[in-house]
């Protein structure tokens, strides 16, 4: 699952200030290098595509343990 | 054919009864075909009508003039149209938040908002509108044109958009509705389903989806039906305003 990230659009700050995970309405942390927004409470990554927030479940990746005591 | 909420592990698809979890599959595949042209296809369908619906729905909106913040989240609005038109009527302090489910159509949008120099007022992100992505109380106005048909479950899609609502905030539903003038339905019926899937061939070069677009319009509750949805999923000071002899109304409530 190796995806190599083409930076061209940068997802705007002031969006990911406000969005939290649709599942669980918790909040989200920012990670930059794989372009995701990790939901801890819901256990799920869910993927920036091209600038654009992925808030979809069925899109998410499942957080494996290490990730998730981290 | 009514059907009460709690037996529905099925919804429909234009005039098939689908299991829930397949319908937003068959609409994301109808979007998939047609985000390019989705917006020709609007003006050609409703014959430019759907500009004046959506001019109408803004003059509802009323986002302030000036730097008063006003934020607005507009859902299905992938191309942009709703929030490109929102921030333009509003002041500086007028921002808008697009979530649409098909990440064609916000490609569209995005390019779109980019070229129009709105980059910094409307953002883009991909969402369901039964479960949204922001929190509580955190819009002014949420906003939903001709999607709210295509979201399997609306009821929990209204509940949504009421919790993102700040207190006071005011949701918009444009939706097609049930022409209500006689001849006229007639006329729309004739057009609806012989013109239309005919054009959506033409010009979209796929004549199925437009065919599901006309069944689910025939498909959506009258108005007096989804205002009582409405309030069912606690929206206070509901109306239902028809248009052009009822083929759209305009749906409004408020959180209060």
């Amino acid at each position: 699952m190796t995806q190599t990230q083409r930076p061209g659009h940068e997802v705007d700050p002031k969006l990911l200030e406000i969005l939290v995970c649709p599942l669980t309405k918790g909040p989200l942390d920012y990670d930059r290098a794989r372009q995701e927004l990790v939901s801890r409470s819901a256990r799920l990554a869910y993927p920036i595509r091209d600038g654009i927030p992925i808030m979809l479940a069925d899109e998410a990746r499942r957080l494996d343990e290490s990730e998730i005591k981290r | 054919m009514q059907r009460s909420e709690a037996d529905a592990a099925d919804t429909h698809f234009g005039y098939r009864t689908v299991p829930l979890d397949e319908k937003q599959t068959l609409v994301d595949d109808v979007f998939h075909k047609v985000a390019k042209r989705y917006d020709i296809m609007n003006d050609l369908m409703s014959g430019g009508m759907h500009r004046a619906w959506k001019s109408i729905l803004i003059s509802r909106l009323r986002p302030p003039q000036g730097d008063r913040p006003f934020k607005l989240l507009d859902l299905a609005g992938g191309t942009g149209d709703v929030a490109f038109r929102a921030v333009t009527a509003g002041g500086s302090g007028t921002k808008a938040v697009v979530a649409d489910i098909n990440t064609e159509m916000l490609a569209v949008g995005r390019a779109r908002a980019a070229k129009r120099g709105l980059e910094a007022k409307v953002e883009f992100t991909e969402a369901n509108a039964e479960e949204l992505p922001f929190p509580d109380a955190s819009f002014d106005a949420v906003t939903i044109a001709f999607g709210i048909r295509n979201v399997p479950r609306i009821p929990r899609a209204l509940e949504e958009m009421r919790r993102v609502l700040k207190p006071g905030g005011q949701a918009l539903v444009l939706e097609f509705s049930k022409v209500d003038v006689p001849l006229l339905d007639k006329v729309y019926e004739y057009y609806s389903f012989r013109i239309i899937p005919r054009l959506g061939h033409r010009v979209a070069g796929d004549a199925e989806p437009y065919q599901y677009l006309v069944e689910s319009i025939r498909r959506f509750p009258a108005p007096d039906v989804f205002a009582h949805m409405m309030r069912a999923a606690g929206f206070a000071r509901v109306t239902a305003t028809p248009l052009t002899g009822g083929v759209v109304a305009l749906h409004s409530g408020y959180r209060i």
